[in-house]
């Protein structure tokens, strides 16, 4: 077990310091450990150390250590859990090519949490089992990210310092890796084949006019946060080959919105274009985030319903709409889901061919007596118009740009 | 060539330069990469006397006080002139014009709201604090003091001040705890 160290260095966010300060009489043939934790999030974090050159890219990547690529070919870094961490690396930075100039110690979430809901995170720097300095943190100082840049080893003047970065990106591992320039391999798209598979995290809804009825909220909190998220970029986060050279071809760009009437009657629209991103803590209660025009955020949009006022709510038509880019459905792939907390997560795959349709109903969340129907609609039109009178919303319509 | 300080190095103006009158202060740093709050940082002059402090609160320079001792320090504010391409701000100094009692010009960097965002210049990437001749727009010297600022949310970037007839910048890359308020009472200020 590490030594517990009383005199150990605690260093807050932003702080930069000479590795001298932390290892007293530091040499730089001396090994080290990084120890990392982020503890209270139900999904994976993946830990990994991206050896960076001095124009602070990615070049090389075979200095990326991570789970599958457990140690740097000059086997300065080396994947290796320190004794009461989670996740840990061992240093020895004189092994290491003068050309890799920094090392940077990243968290990532494998799944659709945020760092804000962590409970606590830290990185240590230990020495022979010993705790030398702390970097602590928790979900009170991060909001949407998904990836962190938790700390950096780097050279400055010949020698070697650490900076406690504690930032990072909402795009989670992939804006991560292409802020370190590096390029992330996406799959081909192609049609995916009908799965037949048991799935025992998700209930997928394959017909059309399937129905969900949620049990009626039990808490002051009735359903929670609701997250339903559009994806159509069919980047998977590999645990092989993370990088290639593949281009992808033209961006295409979705978009996630919805149609809603509140229980006092009134409609309106929650979409990017005409800068219509609700909100969640007033009124309507629904939020879009994260607007992506070049399908580059990995996770794809968000709309997020304040299930806490779910009782405000008559209904909502969540639809997606091509905005630019793809010709067909199939060719954008595109898959909704929707969840709700404490219950399973719904998915929606957008399967079927629109033709000349530019616009697809997904689902309709019902207020059904205070219990949520979800049904999955899965039908094609040409316009915000026409699929307003399918559904009898009754607005009026104009066209614009985003 | 322009010379590069360290923290604390000094370079005599008047001679890398002779006959500098007027000269441009870039300050500068890299926008956040990062998702999150945007640094949004400010920069300010201090016109001291020999004791350190101003003569009066119009000895202030900053975004809402920006042409002070006649004109002999200006805040150019966000560069939009092109002048001292790259700089985040400006301040435009005519040495022949700052009047024979003051004895310094100090130039800070703080971050607004530091406080409720959190932030500090550790997280502030490649700053640096530069003087330009504006006769020639040539750079006389830079300092890039990333590397000296860590957990302040305040910084004195850099100073220049007299020597007998020649002026002299000083690369001082000094934290200061608190914001522009305590920064600029520290000065003698009135906030």
């Amino acid at each position: 077990m590490p030594v517990l160290n009383a005199n150990s260095l605690l260093l807050s966010k932003g702080r930069r310091l000479p590795l001298t300060d932390i290892f007293a009489n530091y040499q730089v043939a001396a090994r080290f450990q990084i120890g990392l934790s982020i503890t209270g999030l139900s999904e994976t974090v993946d830990f990994a150390c991206f050896g960076l050159d001095a124009q602070q890219k990615l070049s090389d990547d075979r200095y990326m250590t991570f789970f599958n690529q457990p140690q740097t070919p000059c086997g300065a870094v080396s994947l290796a859990a320190t004794a009461g961490d989670p996740a840990g690396f061992c240093c020895q930075l004189d092994k290491l090519p003068t050309r890799i100039d920094r090392l940077v110690f990243t968290a990532a979430i494998d799944g659709n949490g945020t760092m804000r809901q962590m409970q606590a995170g830290y990185l240590r720097l230990l020495l022979a089992d010993t705790e030398m300095a702390r970097f602590s943190f928790n979900g009170g100082d991060f909001a949407d990210e998904k990836a962190l840049m938790v700390g950096e080893l780097y050279r400055k003047d010949g020698a070697w310092r650490f900076n406690a970065i504690g930032q990072g990106f909402n795009g989670g591992l992939a804006a991560l890796v292409r802020h370190f320039g590096a390029e992330v391999t996406e799959e081909q798209a192609k049609p995916k084949p009908v799965e037949n598979k048991v799935s025992l995290s998700k209930i997928t809804l394959e017909k059309r006019g399937d129905k969900i009825s949620l049990d009626k909220p039990k808490t002051a909190n009735g359903y929670g946060r609701i997250v339903c998220n559009l994806n159509w970029s069919t980047y998977t986060p590999q645990k092989k080959s993370f990088f290639g050279g593949q281009t992808a071809g033209q961006p295409i760009d979705l978009d996630l919105g919805c149609l809603y009437e509140l229980s006092d009657g009134t409609k309106h629209v929650v979409q990017a274009l005409g800068n219509c991103f609700g909100d969640y803590g007033n009124l309507p209660y629904i939020h879009l985030a994260g607007d992506d025009r070049s399908g580059e955020v990995a996770e794809g949009e968000f709309l997020y319903i304040n299930g806490s006022h779910f009782d405000r709510i008559r209904r909502i038509c969540i639809y997606a709409f091509i905005y630019e880019g793809a010709v067909s459905w199939t060719q954008a792939d595109a898959v909704v889901t929707v969840a709700v907390p404490g219950h399973p997560v719904i998915e929606v795959r957008l399967d079927s061919q629109g033709k000349n349709s530019n616009m697809c109903a997904i689902a309709m969340l019902e207020n059904s007596q205070g219990a949520l129907k979800l049904t999955k609609l899965n039908e094609y039109f040409s316009g915000h118009e026409k699929l307003d009178n399918h559904y009898q919303w009754g607005m009026k319509w104009r066209s614009g740009r985003k | 060539m322009a010379i590069s300080l360290t923290k604390g190095g000094n370079v005599n103006l008047s001679k890398e330069a002779p006959g500098l009158n007027k000269l441009l202060v870039g300050l500068g740093w890299d926008a956040r990469a990062t998702d999150g709050a945007a640094f949004d940082l400010d920069a300010s002059a201090f016109l001291v006397k020999l004791d350190g402090k101003v003569r009066s609160d119009g000895d202030f320079c900053f975004f809402n006080n920006k042409v002070v001792a006649e004109g002999a320090v200006e805040h150019l504010g966000d560069n939009t002139t092109g002048i001292g391409e790259g700089d985040d701000e400006v301040i435009k100094v005519e040495l022949a014009k700052i009047p024979a009692d003051l004895d310094k010009v100090v130039f800070t960097v703080t971050i607004y709201d530091a406080e409720t965002r959190k932030q500090n210049f550790g997280q502030v990437s490649r700053a640096y604090i530069r003087i330009v001749n504006e006769e020639n727009g040539q750079e006389i010297t830079r300092y890039d003091l990333s590397e000296d600022a860590s957990i302040e949310t305040a910084m004195i970037f850099g100073e220049i001040y007299r020597i007998g007839s020649d002026w002299k910048f000083k690369a001082v890359g000094q934290g200061f705890a608190g914001g522009l308020g305590p920064l600029a009472a520290s000065f003698g200020v009135n906030v």
